[in-house]
């Protein structure tokens, strides 16, 4: 027993000065750049939102590189994956804020992950963007209360439930609504919920209240049911495309020709060419719409550039990124630092700032930004069209 | 009643495509006593294949679909090839085996993922409309894949029951050591079964493909293959079409009756009663001859 620690003590002293060097340099490296942490969908059936997201944050930070930084810190994207599963989305989290000690945390995209994401920054103090994770408890808890390091830059499911409900019922004139839910993700759960109150509140029935567990692919045996209701809208809050796709396919095939809607989850131009024939005349909402003009110009060079297509993903990740930055530029003009806490305060307080799709106010008591309008769209010849535009309270 | 008949026909549809996968479990797992996790990514591959076989070269179906099975038969040899034959080589217990193909899958699949993306595509088919027997709707695609998955079946059993290889991979889901010392060609008879299983897979992938959508991640459903393979008896052929039938009827009528979130409890409680009162599964043998 004594004879290898003897060995080791003539080591000791080298040893120790490496680690103090090391110690040292990585303090040295901490000092000139600000690492932004992305929780993403690399792998997995989401694998699509990693692949138009990652490079367009990487683009960005690139180009505000190149142009000096922050006060001279350089930004550095640090992305993990979540293959889809909140456990991972959770675990990467941990890992970016004590490992990496990253400034600010993107994503994600899903409020199931979201939400036990909100507890790890407001324990670490470390400010998240949620970017599509549009359920009302990722910001505000069941009690109501705020997560004050938690926010997000897409609306609220209440809004999508609501602004449905009231096109449905009063433009469309139906009265007898099917629900085809996910169960196992809040999103979902959380418009149909919003839908059906205000559907009721107006004078409408529900009919029909199918569900079906993330991952899925056969649905026609709620189509079915939903069939022998005597439905006249079916309502499909999917959050992933394929879902939309495959119950437009699957209708198809049982014959079943009632108006569909959907959400935000939908819009993918993928979506379009896997079942744009089936859902022509389906309705859904979103925040933004990948065919504005105004978003040709980025989405030729993304595309260009990366082979991949942009998609509303790509925009709200966006939209998150610009924050930050404009957060940071806030906290080193204040405190001299870009530290986490400063960073909060300047996202909270937000008001009119130019991010990638709009102005942004940030709400200070709820974390959601300030009336964002709800696009109510259509599939027109397998083409998206906008029919409505809805701000809420309006 | 047309509800139930409607809830039927879905069912069996669904379970047609489950018994490829069933069958080609059973395959393997029959001679090698080991599960292939590697189909799930087989199957995609092979969906994958014949989706730019028809989308990029602008093939017909049918040769889209033989490319397919080519395709496929030469990475299933292949991965035995890499992944299975050194290790049975040096008797690795099976449990490694198994891992192997897990590795293999996840390989697979995510490379598939990193070429081809994430997105999901529709097989380019027109899939032709319905017809109806009264208000019940019947998709020719589905009935077209249950006659091919049955014929296909039936030619396996020919080949397996009728002809000389067939005997030998009998003989080795038998005693493999015995029947190589009586003459049986232990690689030819890998050779054969896990052509025979690409094969499979690479038809289930492409009628998955056309009944829902060609993306990386679509062999999730070979796990609902497994389970039938159970039910039916590991290893068995009949038992693996006789429990993915049952399967199907069963996830359609829970999901329309009791609750579609209840549908794979009920699938797993299914495997857990059956299992329970007959351990080797419904057609499964314990003893001698499997297949």
């Amino acid at each position: 027993m004594n004879r290898p620690s003897s060995i080791f003590s003539w080591l000791r002293v080298p040893l120790v000065l490496v680690l103090a060097a090391g110690l040292l340099l990585t303090g040295c490296q901490q000092e000139k750049t600000i690492k932004i942490g992305y929780v993403t969908e690399q792998t997995g059936v989401e694998a699509y939102i990693g692949q138009a997201t990652v490079p367009a944050l990487q683009d960005y930070i690139d180009e505000v590189n190149a142009a000096g930084g922050v006060g001279g810190y350089k930004l550095q994207l640090v992305a993990y994956d979540t293959r889809s599963e909140v456990t991972d989305a959770v675990s990467v989290t941990k890992r970016l804020i004590e490992q990496d000690r990253v400034t600010a945390v993107i994503g994600p995209s899903w409020s199931a992950a979201a939400i036990p994401m909100a507890e790890i920054a407001d324990t670490n103090k470390v400010p998240i963007i949620a970017t599509t994770a549009s359920n009302v408890n990722v910001t505000v808890d069941e009690k109501g209360e705020l997560n004050p390091f938690m926010f997000r830059v897409c609306f609220i499911d209440p809004y999508q439930g609501f602004a449905l409900a009231d096109y449905a019922y009063n433009e469309l004139g139906k009265r007898k609504v099917a629900f085809l839910t996910d169960v196992a993700s809040p999103y979902s759960v959380g418009i149909q919920r919003y839908f059906a109150e205000h559907f009721v509140e107006l004078g409408g029935e529900v009919v029909a209240e199918e569900g079906y567990q993330t991952g899925d692919t056969e649905f026609r045996a709620q189509l079915a049911k939903v069939k022998d209701s005597g439905a006249d809208v079916l309502v499909a809050p999917a959050y992933t495309y394929r879902d939309a796709g495959l119950i437009g396919q699957q209708m198809n095939a049982l014959g079943l020709t009632i108006t569909v809607m959907g959400a935000d989850g939908w819009f993918v131009d993928d979506l379009l060419s896997m079942a744009g024939k089936e859902l022509e005349g389906a309705y859904l909402t979103n925040g933004v719409s990948t065919d504005d003009p105004a978003f040709a110009p980025f989405n030729a060079a993304f595309e260009k550039k990366h082979n991949v297509k942009a998609n509303i993903y790509t925009y709200y990740t966006l939209d998150a990124m610009y924050a930050i930055k404009y957060a940071l530029d806030q906290a080193v003009q204040k405190v001299g630092s870009p530290d986490p806490v400063a960073v909060r305060d300047a996202l909270e307080n937000m008001k009119d700032v130019q991010v990638f799709t709009s102005k942004m106010t940030m709400e200070p008591d709820t974390h959601n930004p300030h009336n964002k309008p709800i696009l109510i769209m259509t599939i027109k010849d397998s083409k998206w069209e906008i029919v409505k535009t809805f701000i809420p309270g309006q | 009643m047309e509800l139930f008949f409607q809830q039927i026909v879905s069912g069996i549809s669904i379970g047609a495509v489950y018994s490829l996968l069933a069958v080609g479990y059973a395959l393997v797992y029959s001679v090698y006593n080991f599960t292939n996790w590697a189909f799930d990514a087989f199957m995609a591959f092979g969906a994958f294949m014949a989706f730019y076989a028809i989308s990029l070269f602008f093939m017909p179906f049918w040769a889209a679909a033989l490319i397919s099975i080519v395709l496929t038969i030469v990475l299933s040899v292949g991965s035995e090839r890499l992944a299975y034959r050194p290790l049975r080589l040096r008797k690795a217990p099976r449990l490694f085996m198994m891992i192997s193909a897990m590795g293999a899958n996840l390989m697979i699949v995510n490379l598939l993922n990193l070429i081809f993306g994430g997105s999901f595509r529709r097989f380019p088919v027109d899939a032709a409309k319905p017809f109806f027997i009264g208000n019940v709707s019947i998709g020719r695609m589905d009935l077209l894949a249950g006659a091919i998955s049955f014929a296909i079946l039936a030619l396996l059993w020919w080949f397996l029951y009728r002809t000389k290889p067939g005997l030998g991979v009998r003989a080795s889901s038998i005693d493999i050591m015995t029947a190589s010392l009586m003459g049986v060609n232990n690689d030819a008879v890998a050779f054969i079964i896990f052509a025979v299983t690409g094969a499979l897979s690479s038809v289930a992938g492409v009628f998955y493909g056309i009944k829902y959508a060609v993306f990386p991640y679509m062999g999730l459903v070979t796990i609902k293959a497994m389970i039938a393979s159970i039910v039916g008896g590991l290893g068995s052929l009949p038992g693996a079409v006789v429990g993915s039938l049952i399967l199907g009827v069963l996830e359609t009528l829970v999901a329309g009756y009791i609750s579609s979130t209840y549908r794979d409890l009920f699938s797993f409680l299914f495997l857990v009663i059956i299992l329970l009162f007959f351990p080797n599964g419904l057609m499964g043998k314990s003893g001698d001859e499997k297949l």
